[in-house]
């Protein structure tokens, strides 16, 4: 068991590792000028030079991957036109563009992409394992017919085409916005209300299937018959003895949704306008800002990484049929 | 030899024993699956599925308006790109309706024909989806069979990449990428022409979702292949001595149809969403390209003003998405009985 955690980790690690390499080859070693692109339209080849010998990309590429590395573990400065700027570790590399380590930025939005991410799966786990349930108890009728259609018609309309029209046509909801929880709970929970059910609609409709599915399952095992002809009610049988069987695939496949969610609310932050790490990414896009960008995937690698592997362990201990190695 | 192959293929269909070849249940009842292909016989249930050919002939009316976009522009007597600036008025705003002249009306602002737009925007959609779909199942399939098949040290690194590739945040990447490789195809980005750009940014964006799109499908053949490698038939290949390439594309490969059509079937959907949606963000295709993605995107700001701008890309969207996914899922349980509703 240690010896799967640990292989696990190694192969976590490696994988992280050759990613912040291979970004950063990408984004560095390709011609793509970023003191030229930091520096702007109206500039000189003096400042051009400054920013350069700033960034470290007057020397070595090796050189700056290690300095790069390094200033992940024990931080690193910076000088922009004379000013040094400490970047304390983990320094991600400064954003010239917006005047501030990479890794401030990044803390300032993941807390927006973690609320949006939370609140929208609380929605759709209710909303999706109790239709599946009960669509499994009622299978065959038209009931359950109308649920399974409208999960296939919810899930093929594209995600950023139904978020829109929400943010359009549903002025009913409040208006949206990132506000800290710590300030006033109330505005952050409004705020992030018509994210919430979007992703809580239309994720509901892959989660009313996968319930479904592996309720049907759980309620023609034997034990379930047991407990029926003990007597119990129906509603006992299905909610207390069936419901807990028939989570644990639901479970796994909702620790890597939300892993994937963790780096790929884009279109929700984009549409809703929350400053997340997807908006964050796209803004740096849109400026040429290469150490945002870089950091934010970064980041996201890791956090998928993290999440698969804490996936994978409690699978384990969920699960003892599962082979290890 | 023919005869007894049937008379066997007889004696077996009282007591179906392979659940692909052979599915049980009221699935198959209609459909003769005696001296059938797997494939034939799944077809055939396909030509039967009332929803399976009207979602196909939706998609089929998409292509085509994709590739007669010049004549049918033609037809309504305008192209995608004439500013028709006199239809406009100071603020922005179209002054004509829809009509004879301009089917889907004029863009606000710029006053460029909405229908002609339109019919040229299925077709960037079509091509990326398509041509992602292409790359992807081609070296997810042949990655899948050459791990899967050759095990060892090959089989080691191919997966580890496999694992890494499909533990990368694809979207994040998605963002960043195009930006450092419009800086290597174009050079310096500030001087390079509108078309120039456009053109890069057409290029990455298959390059991108290539990149990300292939690993799942090879994922998933390796595991067939796995399987498939210790049964007698293969065995008997190699015995014969069989060469590797012949035993993993005239053997292996006709096995594998199932799960590839219905990979293929599930991922062109898919891809046409990314494709607008990371177009809609800004990410993907660019201006002058008409793309629906690109009209949604400008046209979420006119919502109000003018309602049939934004929900005539959306409307096609969505209608074509909805339409391949349902084919898909059809599909897919033509191909696979165990998954049927």
């Amino acid at each position: 068991m240690l010896l799967y955690i640990l292989k696990r980790v190694l192969s976590a690690i490696s994988v992280v590792i050759v990613t912040l390499v291979a970004s950063f080859a990408l984004f560095f070693f390709a011609p793509t000028d970023p003191a030229g692109v930091i520096c702007g339209p109206r500039c000189t080849p003096e400042r051009v030079a400054d920013i350069e010998a700033s960034l470290g990309l007057d020397q070595p590429k090796v050189e700056q991957i290690a300095l790069y590395m390094k200033g992940i573990v024990v931080g690193r400065e910076y000088s922009t036109g004379g000013v040094v700027r400490h970047c304390d570790a983990p320094c991600l590399g400064y954003s010239y563009t917006l005047g501030q380590p990479v890794t401030k930025l990044i803390g300032a939005a993941l807390p927006v992409t973690v609320s949006i991410v939370l609140g929208g799966a609380v929605v759709y786990l209710i909303v999706g394992i109790l239709s599946g349930t009960i669509a499994a108890q009622v299978r065959g009728t038209s009931l359950d017919r109308f649920v399974v259609g409208t999960t296939l018609v919810v899930q093929a309309i594209p995600y950023f085409v139904f978020a829109l029209l929400i943010a359009l046509y549903a002025t009913f909801l409040p208006d949206s916005g990132y506000h800290p929880f710590l300030d006033n709970p109330l505005t952050w929970a409004s705020g992030l209300l018509a994210a919430w059910l979007t992703i809580g609609v239309t994720n509901a409709a892959s989660y009313t299937r996968y319930s479904r599915a592996s309720m049907i399952e759980a309620l023609g095992q034997d034990f379930v018959r047991t407990a029926t002809s003990k007597g119990i009610s129906r509603r006992r049988v299905v909610y207390r003895h069936g419901l807990r069987a028939g989570l644990t695939p639901v479970v796994t496949i909702f620790g890597i949704d939300l892993a994937f969610q963790l780096t790929g609310a884009i279109f929700t932050e984009s549409i809703f306008n929350l400053p997340g790490l997807g908006l964050l990414t796209l803004r740096a896009f849109g400026q040429y800002d290469l150490p945002v960008l870089m950091g934010g995937v970064l980041i996201g690698s890791a956090v998928l990484v993290v999440m698969n592997l804490v996936v994978d362990i409690v699978y384990t201990f969920l699960d003892p049929r599962v082979r290890l190695g | 030899m023919e005869p007894l192959i049937e008379e066997a293929e007889l004696s077996r269909k009282g007591a179906p024993t392979d659940p692909i070849g052979a599915p049980t249940g009221e699935s198959v009842k209609k459909v003769d699956t005696r001296r059938k292909s797997p494939t034939q016989i799944a077809l055939a249930r396909l030509r039967k599925d009332k929803v399976a050919v009207i979602c196909g002939s939706i998609f089929l009316f998409f292509v085509l308006i994709a590739i007669f976009a010049p004549l049918l522009a033609k037809l309504e007597g305008q192209d995608p790109t004439t500013l028709n600036q006199n239809l406009i008025d100071q603020y922005g705003f179209p002054t004509v309706a829809p009509n004879g002249e301009h089917w889907f009306g004029v863009e606000p602002r710029l006053g460029r024909d909405l229908f002609a737009r339109w019919v040229y925007g299925a077709r960037p959609s079509l091509i990326v989806a398509g041509s992602v779909t292409v790359i992807t199942t081609i070296i997810g399939v042949i990655v899948g069979l050459v791990a899967g098949f050759l095990g060892g040290w090959i089989d080691r690194i191919l997966s580890w990449f496999i694992d890494f590739v499909l533990s990368l945040p694809y979207l994040l990447f998605a963002i960043a990428v195009p930006a450092a490789l419009l800086a290597v195809f174009v050079g310096n980005t500030e001087n390079a022409g509108n078309d120039e750009v456009a053109q890069v940014r057409f290029y990455s964006l298959i390059i991108v979702l290539s990149f990300f799109g292939w690993a799942s499908l090879a994922r998933l053949i390796r595991g067939e292949v796995l399987g498939l490698r210790e049964r007698e038939f293969i065995a008997a290949a190699k015995v014969l001595g069989v060469p590797t390439r012949k035993v993993l594309f005239k053997e292996l490969l006709p096995n594998l149809v199932a799960p590839i059509v219905i990979s293929v079937s599930m991922a062109l959907p898919a891809y046409i969403v990314t494709e607008a949606g990371l177009t809609y963000l800004g990410v993907g295709l660019t201006e002058p390209t008409p793309s629906w993605g690109l009209t949604i995107a400008a046209a979420q700001n006119w919502y109000r003003a003018d309602p049939l701008y934004l929900w005539i890309p959306v409307a096609a969207i969505t209608i074509l998405v909805l339409a391949l996914s349902l084919l898909g899922d059809s599909i897919r349980d033509a191909f696979d009985p165990r998954t049927r509703r």
